[in-house]
């Protein structure tokens, strides 16, 4: 499916989007519009109304007051003519435990009346996902890269995830980061949900930051980090061992302190020499 | 759209490929050798039944058990199959609305363009399917058995019999759509339902042991089920319980339509 959007053009519009169901908090007078060609994130802790906004943007919820357009329809009078062009991974994914993702792509791919599976095989490919497996003898990150194949292998011109990079490991995270990152150059429209402060500054353009169901920010990822600059803290790698008194002793440098590498980096960094490492060996293994 | 609601359909069907044969074999088996014993206790039978008092005999529609096609329906159609036939629809109906809710699979389901209503029809086609698939298999080994005993079953009266559960059973369906419109809970559609058609049946009864109250027999579709194993399908009520079970189907589609689907 191409893009029919021009870059810029709004795809999601809210307007004071109220939905206030039961005993449950739901999410209040929240505004906001996300633009094609633009990853937003929507930011917030468990329970703030992430999905909540999600599923009513959906029209699986019905607002209480307030509206949704998207791709300029009414997002709930015209529910289904959206979802012909969105791709959506609903938190905590889940299909049923006998089908395996090669049905489920099937059967979406009929519903959405696209013959074969579209660039399935390939994403199965990237993100090494066993789509004949059945989903019940997956674990939950090999299930939620089948939830990614079903939301984007009809290369949509929307993009809705919920926590989309749950349970995925990290080699697995970056490669979801980069598909992402790939949707917005095509000018997909991508609104990512998640609590994952670090993916979300290294793949949105903007954020809104969600509490008790009330939109309290919307900015860009650059401004909000820019705020941060007067700090005036910076990070620096030395091809050599210093000594910490050395670098206090420099000029104009208050405080230094040294800090160790994340696990995440670490992990990276062995299995990418592990992976360098491999190819030389099937490579020489060629020559041989 | 009808490409999307085969789809569905089939989707759901593929689903409950077990249940087609956990649900059918065990009912032709057991409907084929009340069949295979009835030459051997057939005189028996007719001396016991006349022990019966009549309001009894009434009342589970048990009259003379001269022939094979009489047994059947005492023992197999009066009770057995159309109570295990309406359980079924509603368990069926609900897999393919709450259950898929509770699994999940509904959120994905609608990311497609597919509207609720679409859903559930499909769900309720597929019931219709499977239940007549169920049927079929029930009526095939009652058949066999006729053949292995030598009971000389009518293989006409008992498809009539047997088809004549598919539009009460179908009823169920459509009352579980509706549930469904109130509950998201397996539990709750499939209880509340199987609780209706209990409740249906024991008014039924009432209804056909007591004169005075016959008339509450209205109240339930038992009342237009009827002896089709012996008087044949009766056409008006066959096609009147049918549209009443698409009358409750698509009400509980409108009604699923307009409740939220919460996480």
């Amino acid at each position: 499916m191409g893009i029919s959007l021009t870059v810029g053009m709004a795809v999601i519009e809210t307007e004071r989007l109220t939905k206030l169901y039961g005993s449950s908090r739901g999410i209040e007078d929240v505004s906001f519009s996300v633009e094609a060609g633009e990853v937003f994130g929507f930011l917030g802790p468990n329970g703030a109304g992430k999905t909540t906004a999600i599923r009513t943007l959906l029209d699986m919820l019905h607002p209480t007051r307030g509206s949704a357009r998207i791709f300029g329809l009414d997002s709930h009078r015209e529910s289904v003519a959206i979802r012909a062009r969105l791709g959506n991974l609903p938190g905590d994914f889940g299909y049923g435990r006998q089908a395996c993702g090669r049905e489920a792509l099937g059967l979406l791919a009929r519903l959405r009346g696209i013959d074969g599976l579209g660039r399935a095989e390939a994403l199965a490919e990237r993100f090494r996902a066993d789509l004949d497996r059945p989903l019940g003898e997956l674990s939950r990150g090999n299930r939620q890269k089948v939830g990614l194949i079903l939301a984007t292998f009809h290369s949509p011109e929307l993009l809705i995830l919920d926590e989309p990079t749950s349970g995925l490991d990290p080699l697995m995270q970056e490669e979801f980061l980069a598909l992402v990152a790939e949707e917005r150059e095509r000018g997909c429209a991508v609104l990512l949900s998640s609590h994952e402060l670090d993916e979300v500054e290294r793949v949105c353009d903007r954020v809104g930051i969600i509490r008790d169901g009330r939109l309290i920010a919307v900015e860009r990822v650059a401004e909000l980090l820019a705020k941060t600059q007067r700090h005036n803290s910076v990070e620096v790698e030395f091809a050599e061992p210093v000594e910490l008194e050395d670098v206090r002793a420099m000029p104009g440098v208050v405080d230094a302190k040294f800090t160790h590498a994340t696990l995440e980096e670490v992990f990276l960094t062995y299995y990418e020499e592990g992976e360098g490492r491999a190819e030389g060996a099937g490579a020489r293994e060629g020559e041989g | 759209m009808s490409g999307q609601l085969a789809a569905l359909a089939r989707a759901h069907l593929s689903d409950r490929r077990r249940s087609l044969i956990a649900w059918g074999v065990p009912l032709g088996l057991w409907s084929a050798f009340i069949v295979i014993i009835f030459p051997s206790v057939e005189g028996a039978l007719s001396k016991a039944v006349q022990s019966y008092p009549p309001a009894l005999r009434e009342a589970f529609g048990i009259g003379e058990l001269a022939n094979v096609e009489q047994y059947l329906h005492a023992e197999m159609l009066s009770l057995i199959v159309p109570l295990a036939l309406g359980y079924l629809a509603v368990r069926a109906v609900a897999s393919g609305l709450s259950g898929a809710a509770e699994s999940g699979r509904l959120d994905v389901l609608l990311s497609a363009p597919v509207s609720r209503r679409r859903l559930a029809a499909a769900s309720f086609g597929a019931t219709a399917i499977e239940l007549a698939i169920v049927l079929a298999l029930t009526v095939i080994l009652t058949a066999l058995g006729s053949v292995v005993s030598g009971a000389d079953l009518s293989f006409a009266s008992a498809l009539a019999g047997y088809a004549a559960v598919w539009p009460l059973a179908l009823v169920f369906a459509g009352l579980g759509i509706v549930a469904t419109g109130f509950s998201l809970r397996t539990s709750v559609v499939t209880g509340s339902v199987a609780g209706v058609l209990v409740t249906m049946y024991v008014i039924d009864l009432v209804g056909r042991l007591d004169p005075d109250l016959s008339g509450i027999r209205y109240l339930s579709v038992f009342r237009y089920y009827g002896n089709a194993i012996e008087d044949g399908i009766d056409p008006p009520a066959f096609c009147g319980v049918t549209a009443a079970a698409i009358v409750f189907a698509m009400l509980g589609a409108w009604l699923f339509e307009r409740r939220d689907l919460s996480a």
